[in-house]
C-alpha cells in the first residue's frame, strides 16, 4: 500500500511539474540567490523544529515524542477509550485516509467468515436491490427496528470494500476518492486551480470506474 | 481477510500498539478548562509532510481564530516525526465528555423536551451554517461527532484533520454508519454542502425518536428506508450521472413525518421535510433553516413576553 502511494504521488508531482511551466527547466532559469548549502539548510530546519517541539513540550507539559506527561499547569491523565467521545480516539492518516489507531471494541466477528461469501460490487448491489435483503422491495414498516445497533454490522456497512482491484493504483485513487476521506480543502484547491488538479485527480478517478463517488465540486454538477 | 492480509497488502502502519487504548486528557490548573490529545499519524515521504496535510491544519487554524461557540476549540498541533516515514501531528483540542448520541442515550424516559431540542437544533446549525459560509463541508455529521457541553452547548467536531474514519479501509474493522447520509451520495451522484444538511435532517428526527430514522444495512437499503418516509422522488429529480436507476425501487408517496417523528410540532415537522428533500438543490441551507418559523416562533413568544 505504501508503495503504491509513493507513485502515486510521484506522479502527481510530475503532473504538477508540468502543468506549472516555472517548474520546467528552460533557457531562461536564472540563479538568483547563489548555491544552497543543503547540509546548512538541514541543520537548520532540524534546530528550527527542536525549538518549536521544546516550545509545544513547555506550553502544555507534556512530552509529545514520547507520549508521557510532565509537571505543569496542566494536570494529565489517561482516560480509556470508552469513557470519552469517540471523536477524541488516535488515528493514522495514510494519504488521505484516516483510520482510528485504536483497536475498536466493536471488531466484527463475522470478518472470519466473509472471504467465502462472492464479493459483490457495489455497483452490482445497487443494481439488484433484492440481493441485499431486507426489505427493500417489500417494504412494509417503520423504517428502524428497535434492537438494530450498528456496531454489530461491520460487514454490511463496510460494503464496497471487498471489490478486488487489479491495478494498485487503481485502488489506491479509489480510496482516495471516498466521500469520507477527502479533506476539507480539496473542495478548495479544486474551485482555486481547477487546471492544476484535474488531469491527475478528477481524470484518473473517472477512468478508474470506482464504484465509490468521486468527490465534484458544485461546478460541475451535470443536473 | 485477515489471514489473508499479509500477501494481499502491506501493512501501513500499526495499529493498536502502544498506549493507543487510552486518550490523555488534563485540567488547565489555571482555568480549571479540560484538554484532550488527538494523535494523528501521517505517513511521509522524503519531502516530509503531505502538503495537503500542512494545508489542512493551517484551514484549522484559520477557522479557529472565529472562535465559533459551536465549534469544539482547537488549542494547538504540534508535529514530531516519528521516522522517516511517519509524522505524529497532535491536536489540542478542548474537551467535552460527551457527544450527542450519549447524551440522548442518558436521556431518561419521556426524552428531550421541544425547547431543549429546538436550542439544540439552532446552535448545531449556527455551527454547520459558520462551517458551509466557509466553504467546509462537514460530510460525516452524526450523533458521535456532535459534542455536548454539560451546560448543553453543541460543539461540532470531527470535519477536516481530525476526521478519524475512513470507509474503506480493508485491514480495521471499522465502522462506517449509513444512517446519515444522504441520497446523492448513496447514489453516487456528485454532492456539496447540502449533504451536512440531510444529515442534520436525521438527526434533528433521532433528538424526538432517541433511535436513528433510517438504518439501512446497505446503500441499497438505505434508499429504500428513506424512500419509505419522503416517497420515491419524481423521474425528473432522480440526479442523470448516477448507474442505479430509478425503476430498482418500488413506487411510494410520502408519508406524513408524524408517523415516524410523533412528538414533533407543526413548524418543526416543516423544517424536517425541507431538510429531508431528495433534490439537494431544493434542500433548505443551514442559514435559511435557522431563519425557519420554527426557530422564530419561540423569538415571538419571548418579545411578546417582556
Amino acid at each position: 500500500m505504501s508503495n503504491v502511494q509513493l507513485s502515486c504521488s510521484a506522479l502527481e508531482r510530475l503532473v504538477a511539474r508540468r502543468t506549472f511551466p516555472l517548474h520546467r527547466r528552460t533557457g531562461v532559469c536564472r540563479n538568483l540567490f547563489g548555491p544552497v548549502d543543503h547540509d546548512e539548510l538541514n541543520q537548520e530546519m532540524k534546530s528550527k523544529m527542536r525549538e518549536i517541539s521544546e516550545r509545544d513540550q513547555q506550553r502544555w507539559n507534556f512530552n509529545f515524542e514520547t507520549n508521557t506527561p510532565l509537571n505543569g499547569d496542566y494536570e494529565w491523565e489517561e482516560v480509556p477509550v470508552d469513557k470519552t467521545p469517540v471523536f477524541y480516539r488516535d488515528s493514522v492518516q495514510n494519504g488521505r485516509t484516516r483510520v482510528p489507531a485504536t483497536p475498536t471494541k466493536q471488531k466484527p466477528d463475522t470478518e472470519s467468515v466473509l472471504p467465502d461469501t462472492p464479493r459483490m460490487d457495489v455497483l452490482e448491489r445497487l443494481a439488484a436491490p433484492e440481493s441485499s435483503g431486507s426489505g427493500t422491495g417489500t417494504g412494509t414498516g417503520s423504517p428502524s427496528p428497535a434492537e438494530v445497533n450498528q456496531e454489530n454490522r461491520t460487514d454490511k456497512l463496510n460494503s464496497g470494500r471487498r471489490t478486488q482491484r487489479q491495478v494498485p493504483c487503481a485502488r489506491q485513487k479509489r480510496t482516495t476518492s471516498t466521500d469520507n476521506n477527502t479533506h476539507i480543502t480539496d473542495f478548495f484547491v479544486k474551485r482555486k486551480r481547477p487546471a492544476d488538479r484535474k488531469p491527475n485527480d478528477v481524470g484518473a478517478c473517472h477512468l478508474s470506474k470506482s464504484p465509490i463517488p468521486v468527490e465534484q465540486t458544485p461546478r460541475k454538477r451535470i443536473r | 481477510m485477515a489471514h489473508t492480509a499479509g500477501i494481499q497488502y502491506e501493512p501501513v502502519a500499526e495499529i493498536g500498539g502502544g498506549a493507543y487504548g487510552t486518550v490523555y486528557k488534563a485540567r488547565d490548573t489555571e482555568s480549571g478548562k479540560f484538554v484532550a490529545l488527538k494523535s494523528v499519524r501521517v505517513q511521509t515521504d522524503q519531502n516530509g509532510l503531505p502538503v495537503s496535510t500542512v494545508r489542512e491544519v493551517a484551514l484549522l487554524r484559520r477557522l479557529e481564530q472565529f472562535d465559533h461557540p459551536n465549534v469544539v476549540r482547537l488549542m494547538d498541533v504540534c508535529a514530531t516525526q516519528r521516522s522517516g516515514q511517519e509524522t505524529k501531528v497532535t491536536l489540542v483540542f478542548e474537551h467535552v465528555d460527551q457527544d450527542l448520541k450519549t447524551y440522548l442515550e442518558r436521556t431518561p424516559s419521556p426524552g428531550l423536551s421541544l425547547e431543549r431540542i429546538k436550542d439544540l437544533m439552532r446552535q448545531l446549525l449556527c455551527g454547520l451554517a459558520f462551517l458551509h459560509s466557509n466553504r467546509v463541508m462537514h460530510r460525516d455529521l452524526k450523533p458521535e461527532n456532535i459534542l455536548v457541553t454539560s451546560q448543553g452547548q453543541v460543539k461540532l467536531a470531527d470535519f477536516g484533520l481530525a476526521r478519524i474514519y475512513s470507509c474503506h479501509m480493508a485491514l480495521t474493522p471499522v465502522v462506517v454508519t449509513l444512517w446519515y447520509r444522504p441520497p446523492e451520495v448513496l447514489l453516487q451522484s456528485s454532492y456539496a454542502s447540502p449533504v451536512d444538511i440531510w444529515s442534520t435532517g436525521c438527526i434533528f428526527a433521532e433528538m424526538f425518536r432517541r433511535k436513528p430514522l433510517f438504518c439501512g444495512e446497505s446503500e441499497v437499503d438505505q434508499l429504500g428506508k428513506i424512500f419509505e418516509v419522503i416517497g420515491l422522488p419524481p423521474e425528473e429529480e432522480w440526479p442523470t450521472d448516477v448507474t442505479l436507476s430509478r425503476k430498482n425501487f418500488p413506487l411510494r408517496t410520502p408519508r406524513p413525518i408524524a408517523d415516524f417523528v410523533p412528538e414533533i410540532n407543526e413548524p418543526g415537522a416543516q423544517l424536517l421535510l425541507k431538510m429531508l428533500t431528495f433534490d439537494p438543490l431544493k434542500r433548505i441551507s443551514a442559514l435559511n433553516a435557522l431563519e425557519h418559523s420554527y426557530f422564530r416562533d419561540e423569538e415571538t413568544l419571548t418579545q411578546t413576553k417582556t
